[in-house]
């Protein structure tokens, strides 16, 4: 085991690097600061969080598996969400019942518990619609939208140029305006 | 008023369009209501889309470390003959620069040597090496020559460097080694290159 007294003072090339040569120790830093935005990802390609917390731990034991490999020309963050993406469509394929609206919580509301009770609607109807896309145009949509991704950071995450990028990005969202009609004109 | 820019709105909305582009959207949403409605769509969905609210926490962060840390396998070690040949792999430039040096070092000590003779410093030997015209001038000839010492062996290489035409043999070998060298060494930087592609997807 190196000798560090902080792991979270590190750079995250130098916990890569000592995660390359097998420090378990660094890896696990990487996996504590990667892991909202790794469980985040695939929770909104699949929409259940035990699913979701399951496959992102798939997904870190194949990055482990994989990081010997990696060459840090393009963030790791985008590796590893690569990684997270083939997981979550790896679950997706297995399960083919993805929907689990138990699981989705109740927004914060201040409009008492009607409020509360449409926003949660709402919300349902979103993540269904969400989930109802293709899983590749899915998968732009959601690093766009809630991981707040470039288009280059998305081309290089799902290896897939960047026409193919906006291609999706637009199928997605045309679909999305479709089906979620209602709940635009509100806004 | 200029074509719609429809196909344009999504990119400008994520802020991904620059220069002449971005002008010409711009411009465009300037004047035209239906393509400003349209980017209002856009931001309105993503509003709507942005207020799922995230994965509920299931496992607390330090026991899903843990749990990742345990479910982790041992990395396979790679085996002494895989490492040598990585290594060997790794020193293949290094290898290919030291024969470029060795046939440059060889070809250059040759010219002197030829020099030499030709200035008369070997004395009767030169003139038994140079060519003369009763020599014979062609390559299956000088080869066919029995070898029978180290001597014979500089002899061959000597007539080898003063025949050949008007490159001469010595430039001939030169040439065609760096070429080999050469092709060596483009073969392995292009096999680099597709292992380091491959390595970072």
């Amino acid at each position: 085991m190196n000798s560090r007294s902080t792991p979270s003072a590190e750079t995250e090339s130098e916990l890569i690097a000592a995660a390359q040569q097998g420090d378990r120790q660094a890896f696990g830093e990487l996996v504590r600061r990667h892991r909202a935005g790794v469980i985040n990802v695939v929770y909104r390609m699949c929409g259940d969080a035990h699913v979701a917390e399951d496959a992102a731990q798939e997904a870190f034991i194949r990055a482990w598996q994989h990081l010997p490999r990696y060459r840090p020309r393009s963030p790791f963050r985008n590796w590893v969400y690569r990684i997270a993406t083939n997981a979550a469509v790896d679950v997706l394929r297995r399960e083919k019942e993805t929907v689990d609206i138990d699981t989705l919580p109740l927004v914060a509301s201040n409009g008492g518990p009607e409020a509360a009770m449409e926003g949660h609607e709402r919300n349902e109807r979103v993540q269904q619609a969400v989930l109802a896309l293709p899983p590749a145009s899915r998968a732009v949509l959601v690093l766009r939208e809630y991981e707040a991704l470039s288009y280059r950071e998305i081309a290089e995450t799902l290896d897939i140029p960047i026409g193919t990028v906006m291609s999706r990005l637009n199928y997605a969202r045309n679909r999305l305006r479709e089906s979620l009609a209602p709940y635009l004109e509100v806004l | 008023m200029n074509k719609h820019v429809t196909a344009w709105l999504g990119a400008y909305h994520d802020g991904e369009l620059q220069g002449g582009r971005l002008r010409q959207v711009e411009a465009h949403l300037a004047e035209c209501a239906a393509c400003r409605a349209e980017l209002e769509g856009l931001r309105a969905l993503t509003e709507l889309v942005r207020e799922i609210p995230a994965a509920a926490e299931v496992t607390p962060p330090e026991r899903f470390v843990a749990q990742v840390g345990l479910r982790l396998p041992r990395r396979p070690e790679q085996p002494a003959w895989r490492r040598a040949l990585e290594l060997g792999w790794r020193l293949t430039p290094f290898g290919l620069l030291g024969a470029w040096a060795f046939v440059q070092a060889v070809f250059v000590m040759a010219e002197v040597v030829m020099f030499a003779l030709r200035l008369g410093l070997g004395g009767d030997a030169a003139a038994a090496l140079l060519p003369t015209p009763q020599t014979g001038s062609g390559l299956s000839e000088l080869l066919s020559r029995p070898v029978a010492g180290l001597n014979d062996v500089g002899r061959v290489v000597v007539r080898l460097m003063n025949h050949g035409g008007p490159l001469g043999w010595g430039i001939i070998l030169n040439l065609a080694a760096l070429a080999v060298i050469g092709v060596l060494y483009w073969s392995w930087l292009a096999t680099w290159w597709v292992r380091r592609q491959r390595q970072e997807r």
